[in-house]
């Protein structure tokens, strides 16, 4: 096979899911790379193993994606391709990071649920309250609706303290993969290895 | 294979390098990898990772040429946002490497 149709093969592969205007720019460089090489008389193997692992690249190229969209964003959307992103870096460059990252993200993911569940209890709790046909609760009117608006508050304030954690982490992680994003050195895609 | 340090080193090196090479003359991202590998050595295919980003953060911005064979090149042209990143950058290489180069000097008249 030839080397150069099989680096943009793998290239194209490790970009797949990103929007398609993106990629075929990306894949215009790249296929650029390859015209400017040959006509200073390379071979296509050359330039290839010059350039370093494709599926490295790729990464790379989504992850700073990620990280610009959240940047530009700030959505949940944003929050959660970044930290994708990311973590197809992470997965291979700081294998004892991901791990920990994961957890703290199903935490994160749980403790919003719960939450969720006491913003909504409260929200249909609420108007039963007010009206007095509230179930399971042989409270008074004023204590049935305190204690609904009680519930609402409590699942509104964990809502938010996850929101906020969650940009905090995603921020953090942005800087950190930042710093230690690490160049791809031809023909070994694990170079630099794992640091501290 | 270079070591982690030094891998990290190059990296952060890279983006002032590139922003040095535009500011004589626009180039294309052939020329900029091609010329940046070799002084630095690195892979040359992380240049347009970092080519796309500083486009990004409009530190430069791209036009197309047309080639006397082949496709169109994309040119690279920095922007005046660019050109104070490189001022601010160089001040700070500058005076980082003056300073790590004090101590190297002292460390080297102490042993000797």
């Amino acid at each position: 096979m030839n080397e150069k149709e099989d680096f943009m093969r793998r290239l194209a592969t490790g970009l797949r899911g990103m929007p398609a205007d993106t990629v075929s720019d990306i894949l215009q460089d790249y296929e650029g790379h390859f015209d400017e090489g040959r006509k200073a008389g390379r071979s296509d193997a050359d330039i290839a193993r010059h350039l370093g692992d494709p599926a490295r690249l790729a990464r790379e190229l989504r992850a700073e994606a990620g990280i610009r969209r959240w940047e530009d964003e700030r959505s949940m959307a944003a929050a959660l391709g970044a930290i994708l992103g990311l973590l197809g870096l992470v997965a291979l460059d700081v294998l004892i990071v991901a791990p920990v990252l994961i957890i703290v993200l199903v935490i994160v993911f749980c403790l919003a649920l719960i939450a969720l569940c006491t913003d909504l209890i409260g929200l249909i709790g609420l108007p039963l309250a007010l009206l007095n046909i509230l179930p399971l609760s042989d409270g008074t009117w004023l204590q049935n609706v305190l204690l609904s608006l009680g519930t609402l508050g409590a699942g509104i304030s964990g809502s938010a303290f996850c929101a906020l954690f969650l940009i905090g982490l995603t921020n953090l992680i942005s800087r950190y993969a930042r710093a230690h994003f690490r160049l791809i050195s031809p023909g070994s895609p694990l170079s630099g290895g794992v640091s501290s | 294979m270079a070591e982690p340090n030094l891998v990290q080193f190059r990296k952060g090196v890279l983006e002032l390098c590139v922003l040095a090479l535009l500011e004589h003359a626009d180039a294309y991202g052939y020329e900029i990898a091609n010329r940046l590998a070799d002084a630095i050595d690195m892979g040359e295919g992380t240049i347009y990772p970092l080519m796309r980003r500083m486009q990004k953060e409009k530190v430069v911005v791209t036009y197309l040429v047309e080639s006397p064979s082949g496709p169109p090149r994309k040119y690279y042209r920095l922007t005046e946002e660019g050109r104070q990143n490189l001022s601010r950058q160089k001040a700070a290489w500058t005076g980082f490497t003056r300073a790590v180069n004090a101590v190297l000097d002292a460390g080297q008249d102490g042993t000797s």
